[in-house]
């Protein structure tokens, strides 16, 4: 029972994870055309700014991950319009800029903090009881905070003028830009927006597991499957898709092993592109 | 034309001259190692420039690499063949592979088929490191055999133990057959083909291309010098990883490739060496090394759209 209780709380908090740094993925696809293969490595750039600002500006946990969000979405102001902005429509060109970051990211994570085992001291130490079941605190306050972060994503996407500029310049950029849609700084504010959710989800996640340079290349992995399963341009679809990957990644190493469980859902994403190319929720064939 | 084309065979002649001599120069056995690199890479990039060219965008191309190397690996440990013949056996295996696949993900274009590419590397890579018993897993296949001592046609002895510098002649003559092979193909009527069906698969299919024969073709003759690539190294290296084979490896390969330009035969060439080259000159800056890779990438996509192949264009010009 505790087992039970235990990977569904990691089912969740997986889950959750990976929907916030997909939807970042998704967003910036939709919005720009662009294939942004550098989004895990802003996952992991936010995990090592997150260890920065607490190990070098004594910063508690709270401030460091809030300050980690600022200063990753203000970079991706930056990366914006000075990495992507020059080359809008060249899918090459912006495919090689993004392999060009995870490069350079890497290597300055490396010389900055260093490859070895660090992490980030956890929002909420503990562990709690309920019903008589044993969970560890930052696990359910990660969890939750995922959920605020997404709440607040979907209302900024549903309900705001923000969110449906975005939405217009994701069904066309010519006719959003026609209708006096300041097209540049939409896209700018979701590049930023959707590197602080990275960043976020990175500094929460190194609270959990220790960080390493090359923890982001399993997160794009799973982002872009998350993508897929949802269906290229549909952000709804990213929470079902998000929880079928997290919670297969939360079970199946128990019974099959971690090779073999990346077997699995890696042949569940080739099978669903091959019969639904769309995505399960997507709508453009 | 006719002075542009004799120039082209004068440089292409002076390098593969180059090439054969670089041994006889004093150079020390990391430099050749540097060498047998660059050869393998240009097999790989190259082949994976064969499947660009019919449309298909792999991002999987390592990981046929590994099923090449792990076959041969494994085929000469187990069953004591030799590495001569387990090399072409594990590239057959490879294009065995990638036919199969490749019918199957011919239904994709564009962007799906790359992200299927992606998947099925992985996927690939994932097999590779639950097969403990066969590949060792993750921490690697060790100890099949390397390519030992052989007399052809009784000419005299040559001995791939002792020295790393008969390596580097069988790899320069597999890249020199490799890319004879696939320039012969791309000029070749099944190269018009693969280019038709690049730019639009509908009109192809509608003057009689098929789509499915020619893009299976590419994928699988790709894949078989992929697999080629992969094995001659993993007899040189003696030592084999899943990691090598996994998402990274595939990416650097198109970086390779699209750096140096795709329009042109000599793109992965020039993309390949100047990449691997550069960094190796600056390995005294140990972990900033990668900076000068990132730098290197970030000019040629600032300053010049057509790759690196347009900056030698315009210098011969």
């Amino acid at each position: 029972m505790e087992i039970f209780a235990q990977t569904v709380v990691n089912g969740l908090l997986l889950s959750s994870i990976y929907i916030l740094v997909a939807v970042g993925f998704a967003l910036i696809f939709s919005l720009m055309q662009v294939l942004n293969f550098a989004h895990g490595v802003i996952y992991m750039v936010g995990a090592y700014v997150c260890y920065y600002w607490g190990a070098y500006f004594g910063l508690g946990p709270w401030g460091a991950l809030l300050m980690s969000a600022l200063t990753v979405g203000l970079f991706g102001l930056f990366l914006e319009k000075f990495c992507f902005r020059p080359f809008h429509g060249d899918f090459n060109r912006t495919l090689m800029v993004s392999l060009a970051l995870i490069i350079i990211l890497q290597a300055a994570a490396d010389v900055t903090v260093g490859g070895y085992v660090k992490r980030v001291p956890t929002v909420l130490p503990g562990v709690m009881n309920i019903w008589g079941l044993t969970l560890s605190n930052e696990r359910v306050v990660t969890f939750i905070i995922a959920l605020f972060l997404l709440s607040g994503l979907t209302l900024l996407i549903q309900k705001t003028k923000l969110g449906q500029q975005m939405r217009a310049l994701a069904q066309d950029r010519d006719a959003a830009a026609l209708q006096g849609i300041n097209v540049h700084f939409v896209s700018g504010v979701a590049f930023g927006l959707a590197c602080a959710l990275a960043a976020l989800a990175g500094g929460l996640m190194a609270s959990i597991i220790s960080m390493n340079v090359h923890m982001g290349d399993a997160m794009l992995v799973k982002a872009i499957a998350l993508v897929i399963v949802a269906g290229m341009g549909s952000i709804g679809g990213l929470f079902i898709s998000g929880l079928i990957i997290g919670f297969m990644d939360a079970t199946l190493p128990l019974f099959i092993g971690g090779a073999g469980s990346d077997v699995v859902a890696f042949c569940l994403v080739i099978i669903i592109l091959l019969i639904r190319p769309q995505g399960l929720f997507g709508i453009e064939v | 034309m006719n002075i542009s084309k004799n120039s082209n065979l004068i440089i292409w002649a002076t390098l593969i001259v180059f090439s054969f001599l670089l041994p006889l120069f004093p150079v020390g056995p990391y430099t050749v190692h540097i060498c047998i690199l660059i050869l393998t890479y240009i097999i790989a990039t190259s082949s994976l420039r064969t499947i660009f060219i019919s449309g298909q965008a792999s991002v999987g191309h390592a990981a046929f690499m590994g099923v090449g190397a792990y076959t041969s690996a494994i085929l000469s440990l187990r069953l004591g063949w030799t590495p001569w013949i387990t090399m072409l056996v594990g590239a057959l295996a490879a294009m065995a592979l990638a036919t199969m696949s490749g019918y199957l993900f011919c239904r994709l274009r564009a962007i799906y088929f790359s992200m299927v590419t992606l998947f099925f590397g992985i996927a690939v890579e994932a097999v590779m490191r639950t097969m403990v018993g066969l590949t060792g897993g993750r921490s690697g296949l060790v100890g099949f055999p390397r390519l030992g001592v052989i007399n052809p046609f009784g000419l005299g002895e040559i001995n791939f133990a002792t020295s790393k510098v008969p390596y580097y002649y069988l790899l320069l003559i597999l890249t020199l057959l490799t890319l004879l092979a696939l320039y012969r193909l791309e000029k070749s009527r099944a190269g018009m083909n693969w280019m038709a069906i690049a730019q639009s698969p509908l009109v192809a299919s509608s003057v009689g291309i098929s789509e499915t024969k020619f893009r299976v073709l590419s994928f699988a003759i790709g894949c078989f010098f992929a697999g080629l690539a992969g094995s001659a190294y993993a007899h040189y290296n003696g030592v084999l990883s899943t990691s090598s084979f996994a998402l990274l490896p595939s990416i650097y390969l198109v970086i390779y490739m699209l750096l140096g330009g795709v329009g042109n035969f000599a793109g992965p060439i020039i993309g390949v060496v100047v990449l691997v080259a550069i960094p190796e000159l600056f390995r005294s800056l140990k972990e900033f090394t990668p900076f000068v890779f990132g730098g290197i990438m970030l000019l040629v996509v600032y300053l010049m759209p057509q790759g690196l192949v347009g900056l030698f264009k315009s210098a011969k010009s």
